[in-house]
């Protein structure tokens, strides 16, 4: 018995806007572990998330979790989503509209001796004064809280987050995956998150997979994966947007738009033919250690 | 005034508005979400009794329940029923002439919503028929309502199959429609008239609490 | 498109519609249509002229009469109806009797010697069809016919009512309904030859059916004044009345 909880491997033709693709995956994860599926758009993230779950049958493959056999086409052999016990959160909540919050966790309720399990999740969440309203009642925040903890009602042992934190602001985000860690280490599940926050992977993830036309580039870690070779430790590697671009005494005074905050770089005057306003930037930017101070901790 | 036509033609519609509700919701199921091939075919089916002339469904019923062919001669042995001048002919007939006006409505509305609150409830453990009760249905109410409303109205102002199977007879299959018509062809126009106000008058009042109720449930959700 | 364009093309849709045909228009009704197409091509064969027949039931012919619909002769199965139209003043004569109708007991599948109307009564005629008595002479006489044996009482749960003539010989031809009445001139008619079994009633049993015709009104310059009131008078002539004993009128 493996300690990997979950074994997938599957060939699926994906139908985009471009034509069909040939998508191919293979990969494990641990148990316990934090999966993060990144790549570009239309590269099979979300087909790859729905299948794990059930929700759509790739053509042929094999999907193993735990022990049990989810998927084997060969052997004819699927398991509805029903009875896969995964935890869903989609990327528009999908909170059902007619319910309140409390009853959108209580219809993911089997049986009624578990009803603590809902005002547990309400409490963790803080929308035990929210439990009486409707979704439509809610903020964007409030929502995908609610739908956090539905995912969570019928305790699965994996769950699955397509993009649940790219309609919030950068603070509710970096709540969001505090609590979501902090679920985690309560509820002992695995998770795969399809994001394309590179912080957000950072922090959260385990283990990465880049995605790109249907198969995986690049696996590995987050520093294995996004980490350039030939930076020296104390570098740094800056991923930016030109807002704005001037000259001033033989250098570039360059406004960006890093990490969600406007900071002002001054760089060499060769840089002016890619530093114009709306470009964005990778920048390898070499760090004096003896300048460095810790302002506060 | 004689009020057995309206109360006729009442019935009908109620009686076939229900009826077809509990036919047409698996039928709306199937059409939105399932995957078979020959889907084209049975929507054509469908939607025919919205092309066809009711005179011609009305005459190819009237072969179809007449106790000369097999099937009337089925009906009347078994159960004892003609179905050419009753009322439950005219239940049956209603009940294909006004199927479009019930699927087209509910498929709409399931099809509008989105696919994620379906697949949400799967994941969740939901069967697809406790899905379907649960979380489709309520969510549909503006659709399903609008639907019994056409299914209805079209019902009260079924003429040409009732005229075709009917026979016309009093307390059984003259509906009001068919009553007007009677009226007018013996020139009785003041009668004809007084019908016609009174089908008019009540329709109206009926479609105006339907609706009134259809926008409240809108107006409740869309409040934010 | 400007707004001379518009014009024009409009103008030049009203002209298309502004020349009368020079056909007779003959509003016919429903049960008399088989025997009225054999006098029409004997009329136009006689007289050169072209004949337009429209058929209907004599209710709504009498209603589109009188909104002016554009007919020249009115042929009705009754003489209630063009009464009506006599007393609206859409005619300068009285109507005319033309024919005296037949009626008949007609089934599908009960043979001549068996069918009469005592058999109505009884537990094998389930349902009985006749016209509608309010807006039908048949109904009228059938009615009549029924009430004088004294079957009325008992029978009127069975009757189911045909809207018209065509529509009750429908519902018996069908065998929808076991057995009916109707007019001797649908049995007769080349459409109906064959179908099912009749048996004439006594003509002693009911009210004579007086089929009565009646020439509309027209205005004194009209092209057609002359030409229908040669076809009005042709229904009466030798020729005209031998077709109509040919389809078992009287």
């Amino acid at each position: 018995m493996s300690d990997n909880l979950l074994d997938i491997n599957i060939r699926h033709s994906l139908h985009t806007a471009n034509g069909t693709l040939p998508m191919e995956i293979a990969f494990t994860l641990k148990e316990g572990n934090i999966l993060a599926v990144t790549g570009p758009s239309g590269a099979g993230k979300t087909t790859l998330l729905k299948q794990i779950a059930g929700l759509i049958g790739p053509e042929s493959g094999k999907i193993m979790f735990g022990g049990q056999i989810w998927l084997d086409t060969n052997a004819k052999k699927s398991f509805p989503p029903q009875l896969r016990n995964t935890g869903f959160v989609f990327q528009d909540y999908a909170l059902f509209p007619h319910f309140t919050v409390e009853e959108n966790l209580s219809f993911a309720l089997h049986n009624q001796d578990d009803k603590g399990i809902v005002s547990e999740l309400l409490e963790a969440t803080e929308l035990t004064q929210l439990s009486h309203r409707k979704p439509f009642q809610l903020s964007g925040g409030q929502q995908q809280r609610v739908a956090l903890a539905r995912a969570l009602v019928r305790k699965p042992h994996l769950l699955l987050l397509d993009e649940p934190f790219a309609a919030l602001d950068y603070s509710m985000r970096f709540n969001l995956q505090a609590l979501l860690l902090k679920f985690q280490q309560q509820f002992r599940f695995s998770i795969i998150i399809v994001t394309h926050d590179i912080g957000e992977i950072f922090r959260l993830a385990d283990q990465v997979i880049v995605l790109d036309n249907g198969k995986i580039e690049k696996e590995g870690t987050p520093a294995e994966v996004f980490v350039k070779e030939n930076t020296a430790p104390q570098d740094l590697i800056i991923h930016g947007e030109v807002l704005t671009c001037t000259q001033q005494d033989n250098q570039l005074h360059v406004n960006a738009l890093i990490e969600n905050k406007i900071k002002t770089l001054i760089l060499p005057l060769h840089m002016e033919a890619e530093m114009i306003p709306g470009n964005n930037f990778t920048l390898h930017y070499p760090i004096d250690s003896g300048q460095i101070r810790l302002i506060n901790s | 005034m004689d009020w057995q036509p309206l109360w006729l033609t009442f019935r009908l519609a109620t009686i076939t508005s229900l009826i077809l509700l509990a036919f047409a919701l698996p039928l709306a199921y199937w059409l939105a979400f399932g995957k078979f091939r020959g889907r084209g075919i049975v929507e054509a089916v469908i939607g025919m009794p919205l092309v066809l002339p009711p005179s011609v469904i009305g005459f190819y019923l009237l072969l179809a329940f007449s106790p000369s062919y097999w099937f009337g001669d089925f009906i009347e042995r078994i159960f004892g029923l003609r179905l050419v001048f009753s009322f439950p002919g005219l239940v049956i007939a209603s009940v294909l002439y006004s199927l479009p006006f019930m699927v087209y409505p509910i498929r709409a509305g399931l099809q509008s919503l989105p696919a994620s609150l379906r697949e949400a409830s799967y994941t969740l453990g939901k069967s697809e028929r406790e899905t379907f009760f649960r979380i489709l249905l309520p969510n549909c109410k503006p659709a399903i309502l609008t639907a019994f409303v056409l299914t209805f109205a079209h019902t009260v102002g079924e003429f040409g199959v009732v005229l075709m199977i009917g026979g016309n007879i009093p307390g059984v299959t003259k509906v009001a429609s068919v009553a007007i018509y009677n009226e007018v062809e013996a020139l009785n126009y003041s009668a004809a008239n007084q019908y016609a106000l009174v089908l008019f008058a009540i329709t109206f009042v009926i479609l105006l609490i339907v609706y009134s109720i259809n926008n409240n449930l809108l107006r409740v959700r869309q409040s934010s | 498109m400007n707004f001379q364009r518009i014009s024009l093309l409009f103008l030049s849709l009203l002209a298309g519609c502004s020349s009368p045909s020079e056909k007779i228009v003959v509003a016919t009704a429903a049960n008399v249509q088989y025997v009225m197409k054999e006098i029409q091509k004997e009329f136009e064969k006689e007289s050169g002229k072209q004949l337009q027949l429209v058929t209907g039931s004599s209710g709504k012919l009498t209603t589109q009469i009188r909104e002016g619909a554009p007919f020249d002769v009115f042929v009705s199965a009754d003489t209630k109806y063009p009464l009506e139209v006599f007393k609206n003043g859409g005619t300068d004569a009285a109507p005319k009797v033309y024919a005296l109708g037949t009626l008949v007991l007609w089934s599908k599948n009960i043979s001549e010697k068996d069918l009469n109307t005592a058999l109505l009564g009884t537990e094998k005629i389930r349902k009985i069809a006749i016209p509608n008595p309010r807006t039908a002479p048949y109904g009228e006489a059938a009615v009549q016919v029924l009430k004088s044996e004294n079957l009325f009482a008992s029978v009127e749960k069975k009757l189911v009512y045909g809207e018209s003539i065509a529509q009750t010989a429908q519902y018996i031809t069908s065998g929808s309904a076991e057995a009916g009445f109707n007019a001797l001139s649908i049995v007769l008619s080349p459409e109906m030859k064959g179908q099912g079994h009749y048996i004439i009633i006594d003509s002693a049993a009911y009210k004579p059916i007086q089929q009565s015709a009646i020439l509309l009104r027209h205005s004194k310059d009209s092209p057609k004044k002359e030409s229908s009131k040669q076809f009005y008078d042709f229904l009466f002539s030798g020729k005209a009345q031998e077709i109509f004993k040919k389809y078992g009128y009287k």
